[in-house]
């Protein structure tokens, strides 16, 4: 169409403003962490700082911490998308419905993932008490003992995990009514002609067509459990010792407590080739949608 | 589908159930607010009898700090919002109507990165860097940062709006020979509108909220309430009125915010996940 050529002018100079503000805030730190991972730079001395070549990586990856706090970081991400994918589903499913009341419902349901991530941890904490948490007391009138929730390991992880799916799940919900809502109605109303099941329906046309949109939950999950930081910091501090510390919290504690800023750096970096398959994945998703 | 009437039931079981759970902790949050401590302290748990006191909200206007605390962090929220809001319905504008450009697929990949990096990565280098020009502790500082880290989000936001104009309406307008600055400030911005103030309440509201940047990055001086409330724990003695009250200060413009953007919510939330 040579009339519509002729009217398409370029327009990429109006991301200039992107560019500058990226470029300051991403990319120009990015390269700059990746240099700072090669020196020796501490917080506490102010000794010019000197080129140390991989010895930050090699520090790291002798350091036990770094193995345990990823291998929480994964756990809590196993176990975070467990929790998450199947009640984000459930309420998606429930909400398809399209009951009378279904949209005040999904008003209230994402409420919890506006809020103030450090409020909810605060509160949370709260409520995880062991001698004066609410949780502990329902629990009791239930016969079950007191529960040092953030205390050990364990029960540590999963508090972290049960409070960042309270913010969460909403979130899942959201994207899965999305994608139940694109199935055409047709598809339905063929399979019940040929006499299926609802259960026949959930797993032959339902699922495979939300696929697309699980997997999207998938590297979301992924990247926001890299992410964690605000509630875990609430709730624990990566607490009792290193035990519900993830390696984000790691690199932070690393950097800002014991003042080792190159080999948080390094950290960083690390951080950044765990991200890069899911960022590639996610790259590609989103241009195969277009 | 036809849903029986059992379906039907048990479906408004999980409901409500499920409101339940998402709105009870802020129930609690604010009931142990306007608790005094003998009442905070007590099992079972008081939820309704007791008599209601403010003596946490007044002991929390009285820190000293506190007033600054708050107009610092509706500064920086509002600066960066609008920052956001500029910058991203310009870069929204153009990835709307050019399938490509020069610096397209990079710029898109820099947002993508953004949103795949924990910010910790990048604000250990932007620690450094600020503290080299001295914007430590620096009100602008923490705009511009809190600026780059929401800006993807909005772009993604605002280019679906975008989308949603008809573009016959900009063809018209080229005929006559309108600029493509003019273009976006006579028909664009117009149209857009409900869909700008929806992205600036989110990119606000995660503005707000925002704790990693300012837990590093501002000191005394520039202070915001999530550190605030952050700060709390710290302390040896858990005083929950006092905290709870901070918590609930946090939270009210938010709840206020969401009432009045409950049509926008769902396309915004998940935008940049589904591309429409």
């Amino acid at each position: 169409m040579p009339k519509r050529m002729k009217l398409t002018r370029p327009i990429g100079q109006f991301t200039f403003g992107a560019w500058a503000l990226l470029s300051l805030t991403v990319l120009i730190p990015i390269f700059y962490g990746i240099y700072i991972s090669f020196l020796d730079i501490k917080l506490s001395s102010f000794l010019p700082p000197q080129f140390v070549g991989l010895d930050n990586y090699v520090a790291a990856f002798k350091a036990p911490e770094t193995w345990a706090t990823l291998k929480i970081t994964l756990a809590m991400m196993i176990l975070g998308m467990l929790v998450q994918i199947p009640l984000g589903m459930a309420l998606a499913l429930v909400l398809h419905r399209n009951l009378k009341g279904s949209k005040v419902f999904s008003s209230i349901l994402i409420t919890p993932m506006l809020l103030t991530p450090v409020a909810v941890g605060l509160t949370f904490r709260f409520m995880f008490d062991t001698d004066l948490g609410i949780i502990n007391w329902v629990l009791e009138s239930f016969g079950i003992d007191k529960i040092n929730w953030l205390g050990q390991q364990t029960t540590g992880i999963l508090a972290v995990v049960l409070v960042d799916s309270w913010q969460s799940v909403p979130f899942v919900m959201l994207l899965l009514v999305a994608a139940l809502g694109s199935i055409s109605p047709q598809l339905y109303e063929a399979a019940s002609i040929d006499g299926a099941t609802s259960r026949q329906t959930f797993w032959k046309i339902t699922l495979p067509l939300i696929t697309p949109t699980l997997l999207v939950v998938v590297m979301i999950k992924i990247m926001d459990f890299l992410k964690l930081f605000d509630t875990l910091f609430m709730l624990t501090r990566g607490g009792p010792g290193n035990e519900t510390t993830t390696l984000g919290l790691w690199t932070y504690k690393t950097g800002f407590i014991f003042l080792e800023f190159s080999r948080a750096a390094a950290l960083g970096v690390l951080i950044m080739i765990i991200s890069a398959p899911v960022y590639f994945l996610w790259r590609r998703s989103t241009k195969e949608v277009k | 589908m036809k849903i029986t009437k059992k379906g039907k039931f048990s479906s408004y079981l999980v409901l409500i159930f499920s409101s339940f759970l998402a709105l009870f902790p802020l129930f609690w949050t604010f009931s142990t607010s306007i608790k005094d401590r003998v009442d905070t302290y007590t099992l079972p748990p008081k939820f309704f009898n007791f008599t209601p006191t403010f003596k946490n909200y007044t002991s929390l206007f009285q820190i000293d700090a506190f007033p600054k605390i708050y107009l610092n962090t509706l500064f920086v929220t509002i600066m960066s919002t609008i920052i956001v809001l500029v910058i991203g319905a310009l870069s929204a504008y153009a990835i709307a109507r050019r399938s490509s450009f020069r610096g397209r697929s990079s710029l898109e990949a820099l947002m993508i990165a953004v949103r795949a990096l924990p910010g910790i990565v990048l604000l250990l280098p932007l620690y450094r860097l600020s503290s080299f020009l001295g914007l430590y502790d620096s009100l602008w500082a923490l705009i511009f940062i809190y600026a780059g880290f929401n800006l993807p989000f909005a772009i993604w936001l605002l280019t679906s709006f975008f989308r949603q104009i008809p573009i016959e309406l900009e063809e018209a307008a080229r005929v006559d020979g309108a600029s493509n600055t003019r273009m976006f400030v006579k028909i664009l911005l117009p149209l857009a509108m409900p869909g700008i103030v929806a992205t600036g309440v989110f990119i606000a509201l995660l503005s707000w909220n925002e704790f990693l940047i300012p837990v590093i990055m501002a000191g005394e001086g520039s202070k915001t309430l999530p550190v605030f409330v952050a700060s709390f724990i710290s302390n040896r003695t858990l005083d929950w009125g006092p905290m709870a009250a901070a918590a609930t200060i946090a939270l009210i413009p938010i709840v206020i915010f969401t009432i009045f953007i409950q049509k926008y919510l769902v396309a915004g939330l998940s935008s940049g996940a589904v591309k429409e």
